[in-house]
């Protein structure tokens, strides 16, 4: 061992051997337990999580965001994690809004569970806090806390199921989850790994509804106030776009009010289920709206039941029997009706099915098919008794009557949307059927027209800018055990403006105080036509509503100078049938008080030039029909003229 | 060992150390980024809350349940429909 060359080339054979050696471990760690070290460093290091997808937001027809998702935070303490146990407990109770000795009641040995949830702003000041943890979740968050939630719903979740319009769309309103893989340093703090990208988490559909928040906020306060001042046991009410069919608004008041009754809940319709009669009549032939039926003074017996009106009447016309609301009437004038030609009647206008809305749990009424019928069923269905509709079906009915006599199927679903703002659904009208032809439609709009103008029983509803067509229905409520004594439900079914309708509106109050309708539920239609009117809701075509009246209503032109701005007034189709009233003075006065005067004196009002009033044509003190067009002329003159 | 030998272990080391360098500094960046990212998400997160509290009470603000009550008190009502004067804007084409 002497020789130096022996000596070096052992420590070079040393050498090699560690070499040798540590590459073997390298390749044993590396190759062979790699994997299981790698797995080893990542659960102690990172974490892979999934990333919960925002559900997509439901809105307003006119974009109001009604419901979208937030994240909050559950908070949890450790408190041996604390720097300061002392000052950081103050400091979290602070921030949450709790006291500090409740907080410090929550410790359960080191660890203390902080109940409830709290938004970012307010755990904003405890993210950098060592020893909080924070464990955020996507909820469900209202702006409009009660607005129109029963027909929202709210999704499923911690054992409860999920309801309303976020059942019944489940599926798309629920986003598609993401995955990352997150850092954890020494602290317990989580970063995202920037060279370990996961899935992002794709939201869900948004949906915007046929609901428009102005009308909805009008219908709901109308109704709680109508609720509460007539201690009505429950309510509802549903506004219809005529023409397409879209639900604008859905109101329910009451104990049962959690869900949209006027979707899942029943009643007997009463006197708004006659102008169906009549329908089926004239749909086939049978009469004309001025065929006379004898009112038989107010009591007629049929078979062992007696029918009585409240109102005696002599002879009536059929028209007259709807406006009145004569129960001895439309009973005697359905007698030529047979069974199969009053029930398909009563199907073809969408009673006893569901309507189809994206509702999930819609009832679909109760219509007995003839077959089943007894004795008196077929008096019974004229006067709105042996079957049940819901609001929304009422609603939809007399929207196949505002509509030219086509059934629309409603909808509450304007369109959906993909998180990337492509429109993948946008709501069509949707026709059902043709229930009557477009003559018999208007027929029964003037029968309805008259119940509020001709002395009928809608007479509170007479609006004087616009028209209204509309019955009333004081039905009694049926209970578990029969017929409820001394309790009754009043409803409204309305339809505006009566020549060219907009709007389908049918108002239900269950057992108020005052009873009828004409009383109770009249009232409120006329309370939300006028905040309607007022509004400027796109939902409803103001513009419409004045020039087509100006065009079809006006008087001839009266010639260079002519109104370049038109107000207009709705005329009776008959204006003589309800008398003369003679033109007030209005010169002088500016022309909206000039307006205003007219109005409330019946008159349609053209309006040329502007500033002060010089004349009207016909002249102040002119006798004139009621809803006569009066042309008011400004002392200044168009310019361009 | 030559010095030839001795300048090339160096330069290896040198290598090598340029190599950690770059990969802390790599490291260090991305962690910078991950924190500023986590930051950046924080702070959306606490604006969309301070958002949708804000939209809660312009929305309670909005409704008319608060107006028509302080509107009444004010002396203000409902306008009835007869109050209502509707002007329609002329066509383009009208004269």
């Amino acid at each position: 061992m002497a020789n130096p060359s022996v000596r070096l080339d052992v420590v070079k054979f040393a050498f090699a051997a560690g070499l040798i050696l540590i590459l073997a471990r390298a390749v044993q760690v590396q190759l062979v337990e790699g994997p299981e070290h790698r797995a080893n460093a990542d659960a102690q290091r990172t974490t892979r999580v999934s990333l919960p997808a925002p559900r997509g937001a439901l809105l307003d027809r006119n974009g109001l965001t009604l419901a979208a998702t937030q994240e909050v935070y559950q908070v949890g303490l450790a408190r041996d994690q604390l720097r300061d146990p002392a000052r950081d407990i103050a400091a979290v109770a602070k921030a949450l809004g709790l006291r500090r000795r409740d907080v410090e009641r929550r410790f359960r040995g080191r660890w203390a569970a902080i109940p409830g949830r709290y938004a970012a702003t307010q755990v904003q000041p405890l993210r950098r806090m060592g020893g909080v943890h924070l464990d955020g979740e996507l909820v469900r968050f209202h702006p409009n806390p009660g607005f129109a939630r029963p027909v929202l719903g709210r999704p499923g979740g911690h054992g409860r199921p999920a309801s309303g319009i976020e059942a019944a769309l489940d599926s798309l309103l629920t986003g598609t989850p993401g995955t990352a893989v997150r850092l954890r340093d020494r602290f317990g703090v989580e970063y995202e790994s920037p060279s370990r990208l996961g899935a992002f988490p794709i939201p869900g559909h948004d949906v915007v509804l046929t609901l428009d928040a102005d009308l909805q906020d009008i219908c709901q306060q109308a109704l709680d106030d109508a609720v509460d001042r007539l201690d009505a046991v429950a309510g509802d009410v549903v506004l219809l776009h005529a023409r397409t069919g879209e639900v604008l608004a859905i109101a329910s008041a009451g104990p049962a009010a959690r869900s949209a009754t006027a979707v899942s809940s029943v009643f007997e319709p009463g006197s708004t289920a006659k102008i169906f009669a009549a329908a089926a009549l004239l749909h086939h032939g049978l009469a004309t709206p001025f065929d006379s039926i004898y009112g038989e003074q107010g009591t007629y017996v049929l078979g062992r039941r007696t029918i009585r009106d409240d109102h005696p009447e002599g002879w009536l016309t059929l028209q007259q029997v709807v406006e009145r609301s004569s129960n001895i009437g439309i009973v005697k004038a359905t007698r030529s009706l047979t069974p199969d030609a009053q029930f398909e009647m009563l199907r073809r206008f969408g009673l006893g099915t569901p309507t189809g809305i994206e509702y999930p749990t819609e009832s679909k009424g109760l219509l007995r098919p003839p077959h089943q019928w007894s004795g008196t069923t077929a008096a019974s269905l004229a006067i709105g008794y042996e079957v049940a509709v819901t609001p929304l079906q009422l609603a939809q009915a007399y929207g196949a009557i505002a509509n030219e006599g086509v059934l629309l199927r409603p909808a509450l679903v304007r369109e959906i949307r993909r998180p990337d703002g492509e429109v993948v659904y946008r709501h069509v009208p949707e026709p059902v059927r043709r229930v009557v032809s477009s003559e018999v439609a208007a027929h029964l709009r003037e029968m309805l027209r008259g119940v509020v103008y001709r002395g009928g029983t809608g007479d509170p509803v007479a609006l004087t800018s616009s028209e209204v067509a509309g019955k009333t229905g004081t039905a009694r409520r049926a209970g578990p055990d029969g017929y409820i004594p001394g309790s009754y439900t009043a409803t409204f079914a309305s339809i505006f403006p009566a020549d060219d309708p907009q709007l389908v509106m049918v108002v239900k109050l269950d057992d108020p105080r005052g009873v009828y309708a004409r009383v109770t539920a009249a009232p409120v239609t006329r309370a939300v036509l006028e905040q309607v009117l007022a509004t400027r809701s796109p939902a409803l075509d103001v513009q419409r509503l004045a020039s087509e009246r100006a065009d079809e209503r006006s008087l001839p032109a009266v010639g260079a100078g002519s109104a370049p701005f038109v107000t207009p007034w709705p005329a009776p189709l008959e204006p003589d049938s309800v008398g003369r009233r003679t033109v007030p003075d209005v010169r002088g006065l500016p022309l909206r008080a000039a307006v205003e005067r007219l109005h409330a004196a019946g008159f349609r009002v053209r309006l040329t030039g502007w500033g002060r009033v010089a004349a009207t044509q016909p002249a102040s003190g002119a006798a004139v029909p009621m809803g006569a067009l009066v042309t008011v002329t400004g002392a200044e003159r168009p310019a361009s003229q | 060992m030559t010095p030839r030998g001795r300048s090339w272990v160096l330069l290896w080391l040198l290598f090598a150390l340029g190599i950690l360098t770059w990969i802390v500094a790599r490291q260090t960046s991305s962690h910078v980024t991950a924190t500023r990212l986590n930051e950046l998400r924080e702070q959306r997160t606490t604006l969309e809350a301070r958002r949708a509290e804000l939209l809660q009470r312009i929305r309670r603000g909005e409704s008319r349940a608060v107006l028509v009550p302080k509107a009444e008190s004010l002396g203000l009502h409902l306008p009835r429909d007869s109050e209502m004067v509707r002007i329609t804007v002329p066509d383009a084409g009208d004269p």
